[in-house]
């Protein structure tokens, strides 16, 4: 068991290594090096190009081009991320500083449209056809088709301007810090967020569901005389669970990627929001260093499923 | 053994509504099944044979439902009117598995593939016993060595994939036997599986039968099987029971053109390679554009115009019943 | 013994009506070809062709129906709610709401489908070629492949907006770039599994090159299937571009979009009180994008053949 996980996670790093090659190579061919953060702009126009030269060299900034990757590489498993163009200070910092709050957005709308989505999915499996069928479906629709952060405006002039249900926006208030604080400004945006996972994962649900209730296993069970909800769910449910677990897992990089937009609608303090600032002030460290991040996140979580999907599927052979 | 009725079907209608159209499934099947007995149900794919088994068990598809007819089932707590039963009701429920239980053609796919043998089989015991967990741990355990599957202790953790194609079927009659059931469905249950694993299930069920005095419903294609293993035979065609009788009878004295067209139509071992093997001509009928009257007539060599009329039963013995105007014909022609 | 209450379901009656239609030997009527009757009776299916063809047509038309410039500044009518002046009201710099939603049709339109249609020509013909030939040039194409959906694709796409700088052209560019993969892995996996199909091989053994093999023979199978993706990629593509224009990431702000409108939303104040700046672009969007997986869904089922029957 423990044997085909090495294994599989030994797949990833060639893939990691080469993004990560092309991660560097983006920083090199963007304007500007670690000589532009050190010393203001001011500063640097008053240098003259040998003295320029000459930090650079201490730097090992003349090196040849493999040497500084693999110099950078190393830095970057032992987590030195480089500086930001605009605050010099350690890109790591400025990430984990963030990291949490969009941990926390984004695994809540995991959990929400997990939950939600197969719920409703496989209600509208087993009432195929019905007005509740139909209605979910047409929701589904409008869900994949209504851009999430329409719906965040929506929700907010709704919820938070009219109703005055929830928080406007932000994450918390000083002084308040515990999650149960967070949670009322973290509903309106983890909702929202999850919408379009959702509508996919009901999607895929009803009709993995049909699938799985057509098959011959779903007789026998009756033919044994258990309860309705049993063969429905013990048999029926568990067996569609695991193509849908698959498609959450293709999903999750949607999912990520929603928290730029979302972050920014909602003002939530997270990695997403740092993103969009630092594109548009052009900051390439800090922009390829949160690509490389979410691109590893990808790859972690879409690992992390396939173990889900062998631990539900005795058929996926530990080869 | 005596020869008492375990459960009796009267003039059975079942009518599929798929596609938006009325499809006769079966049309008007009556037939009896004795108690410690294998009754076969044969004939071509479509005839309505699964059907009529489908519809004792109460396990038909959502677009289809038994429109007229009786299935009584004789219970040791007096009769009781299956087709009357709601589908999956309390009742049906309790008499499925306990009482009726079914194995079907793929063990593959009719086993659920992500849970354990010992778990399926155990489903079966949990709602119809009272057993302890660790009861019904060592009962499946049992009932695996009785279908002579070996190892048991070890097989029972296991899962339908690990298991050969055989050895899954007796699993699956392990699970159909589970509770002792009186009558015991068996749909093509060897189709799916080599010729010779074919007759290790043919002895298996053999024993089943003088073991537990199980009523066998049999339902195939192939009269080759039928020659095997029935007691009583049931031919059908295009949802009507065209012959029916002991099989004797309708083996040594075929009434009718269809069962004399399928006996002519299998290799016999024993007759030599220069046996005529005589195909029968045409092919079945469109369900949804039936031939009047009889339904045979257009393949029949006996056939003329009297044949527009559906012919009614015939009773050449008290158990031989035949429905053709022509069965003195083809008892003689031989 | 126990039996049922015989009630009569729905479903019932429903079965009664279609035996007593056998029995009587009515006939079955109806349309003939398959897709077409089942293209038809998808009544969403239509509505969306219909409301889609509609706005497309009037962004075509735009000088034809807008009285205004969508880009005349006009700071005396600065956040005018909709009257007979101005349809749908005034924007913050006095600009006519409805004719920038009109003439921003046209571009959102313009970079959604455009992006599609590149997207697919490229996915498709890399799939079906390297498809076809396997080998090295199959592996290494897969891999950067994965690579590229290795990212969540708005920050692929905001990477590179960053390096390459922020133009309609580019932006369409850079989303045919992030967008082919989809197809090709589509493609490509039609193609192994025809590659297998014995007139393949006849062809073969008559000398055909690879390149005409799986152009002209393969490819036409694929085209259902190409056809409902190019259109969902037009949806995903507009919801996409109104994102980053939202952002001010998107299309330049000088070029009115669906997105750009947007833009002003951020501002709690227009979102609050000048409901018209936004709610009927947020409309118009979310409309046309249902309208367009509409027809991708009728699409699907009419072309798909493990649907039938």
């Amino acid at each position: 068991m423990t044997a085909y996980f090495l294994r599989r996670l030994l797949l990833l790093a060639p893939t990691l290594l080469v993004i990560s090659f092309l991660i560097y190579l983006g920083l090199e061919l963007t304007p500007g090096d670690a000589v532009s953060y050190m010393i203001p702009i001011e500063a640097m126009r008053d240098m003259t190009p040998e003295a320029l030269n000459k930090m650079r060299e201490a730097l090992g900034l003349n090196d040849p081009f493999l040497i500084r990757y693999f110099r950078w590489l190393t830095n970057v498993l032992q987590g030195d991320f480089g500086y930001s163009f605009a605050s010099g200070v350690a890109i790591k910092d400025l990430v984990l500083d963030r990291l949490p709050a969009t941990l926390e957005l984004s695994l809540f709308a995991l959990l929400l449209s997990t939950i939600i989505g197969t719920f409703f999915g496989t209600i509208s499996a087993l009432k195929r056809g019905s007005a509740i069928d139909n209605s979910f479906t047409f929701f589904g629709m409008l869900g994949v088709s209504i851009p999430e952060f329409i719906f965040g405006l929506l929700a907010i002039v709704f919820f938070s301007l009219q109703l005055k249900w929830f928080p406007v926006g932000g994450r918390l208030m000083p002084g308040y810090e515990t999650f149960w604080d967070h949670l009322p400004h973290l509903i309106l945006p983890a909702s929202v967020l999850s919408l379009i996972m959702t509508a996919g994962v009901m999607r895929y649900t009803r009709s993995s569901m049909l699938d799985s209730m057509n098959r011959e296993f779903i007789k026998t069970a009756r033919s044994k005389g258990i309860p309705e909800w049993r063969v429905n769910f013990l048999h029926g449910f568990r067996v569609a669970l695991i193509p849908v677990i698959v498609l959450i897992g293709f999903r999750l990089p949607m999912l990520i990627g929603g928290t730029v937009i979302i972050e920014q609608v909602f003002q939530w303090p997270g990695v997403g929001e740092q993103f969009v600032l630092a594109v548009r002030g052009r900051n390439y460290p800090l922009i390829m260093m949160i690509a490389f991040l979410s691109v590893n996140a990808v790859l972690i979580a879409s690992f992390l499923i396939d173990l889900l999907t062998a631990l539900l599927d005795p058929r996926v052979k530990l080869e | 053994m005596s020869l008492d009725k375990i459960l009796s079907v009267r003039n059975l209608k079942t009518y599929f509504y798929t596609n938006n159209q009325c499809t006769k499934a079966v049309n008007g099947v009556s037939f009896d099944v004795k108690k410690g007995k294998t009754l076969c149900i044969v004939g071509e794919s479509g005839c309505g044979k699964s059907v009529t088994a489908y519809s004792i068990m109460q396990l038909l598809p959502k677009l289809s439902r038994i429109e007229e007819g009786e299935i009584i089932y004789h219970s040791t707590n007096g009769d009781i009117r299956i087709d009357q039963l709601s589908r999956n009701g309390k009742k049906m429920r309790s008499l499925r598995g306990e009482d009726i239980a079914m194995i079907f053609q793929d063990p593959m796919t009719a086993l659920n593939p992500v849970y354990s043998i010992g778990f399926q089989i155990g489903e079966n015991l949990k709602y119809h016993t009272r057993l302890s967990n660790e009861e019904i741990k060592s009962k499946s355990i049992e009932l695996l060595r009785e279908m002579d599957i070996p190892i048991p202790d070890q097989r029972v953790l296991e899962f339908p994939h690990q298991f050969s194609g055989g050895m899954r079927q007796r699993a699956m009659i392990a699970m159909a036997m589970a509770c002792s059931p009186k009558i015991l469905i068996a749909d093509e249950p060897t189709t799916a599986l080599d010729v010779t694993i074919q007759a290790q299930i043919f002895e298996l069920m053999n024993k089943l039968k003088q073991d537990h005095e199980t009523a066998i419903i049999l339902i195939t294609h192939d009269m080759g099987v039928v020659t095997e293993l029935a007691d009583d035979v049931v031919v059908m065609y295009m949802g009507n029971i065209v012959e029916s009788g002991s099989i004797e009878e309708v083996l040594r004295s075929p009434a009718h053109p269809y069962t004399k067209a399928l006996l002519n139509s299998i290799p016999v071992l024993g007759r030599g390679k220069n046996q005529e093997i005589k195909p029968i001509r045409g092919s079945t009928p469109d369900p949804l554009n039936r031939p009047k009257g009889c339904q045979f007539m257009p393949r029949c060599d006996f056939s003329d115009d009297k044949c527009l009329t559906v012919p009614l039963a015939v009773e050449l013995s008290e158990t031989h019943t035949t429905r053709c105007w022509y069965s003195d014909k083809i008892l003689q022609d031989e | 013994m126990e039996t049922s209450i015989n009630k009569k379901t729905s479903l019932d009656r429903k079965f009664d009506k279609l035996r007593e239609r056998e029995e009587t030997g009515k006939p079955r009527k109806g349309i003939q070809n398959r897709a077409l009757s089942k293209m038809l009776s998808n009544k969403l299916a239509v509505i969306g062709l219909v409301f889609v063809s509609i706005v497309i047509v009037a962004s075509i038309i735009a000088p034809l129906i807008c009285k205004y410039d969508p880009q005349k500044v006009n700071l005396r009518m600065i956040l005018k709610p909709p009257s007979s002046e101005h349809i749908l009201g005034t924007d913050k710099v006095g600009r006519d709401v409805y004719a920038r939603i009109i003439y921003g049709g046209r571009i959102s339109i313009l970079v959604g489908l455009g992006s599609a249609i590149g997207a697919a020509l490229i996915g498709v013909s890399i799939g079906a070629y390297t498809g076809y030939r396997g080998g090295w040039i199959d592996s290494l194409i897969l891999r950067i492949s994965e690579i590229v959906m290795a990212f969540p694709q708005i920050i692929l796409v905001l990477l590179l907006v960053a390096i390459l700088g922020q133009s309609l052209m580019n932006l369409m560019v850079i989303f045919t770039l992030t967008g082919w993969g989809g197809l090709f892995r589509m493609t490509r996996a039609q193609m192994l599994s025809l590659r297998e199909e014995e007139y393949v091989q006849a062809l073969q053994a008559f000398g055909l090159s690879s390149f005409r093999i799986s152009f002209k023979h393969v490819l036409p199978n694929a085209l259902g299937p190409i056809m409902v993706n190019i259109t969902l990629s037009t949806a995903m593509f507009i919801l996409q571009e109104a994102g980053l224009s939202f952002l001010g990431l998107g299309v330049p702000l000088n070029i009115p979009t669906w997105g750009n409108i947007l833009n002003v939303a951020i501002d709690l104040r227009i979102l609050e009180d000048f409901w018209w700046v936004w709610m009927p672009v947020a409309g118009m969007i979310s409309l046309f994008v249902l309208g367009i997986n509409f027809i991708g869904d009728g699409l699907r089922d009419s072309t798909d053949p493990s649907l039938q029957g």
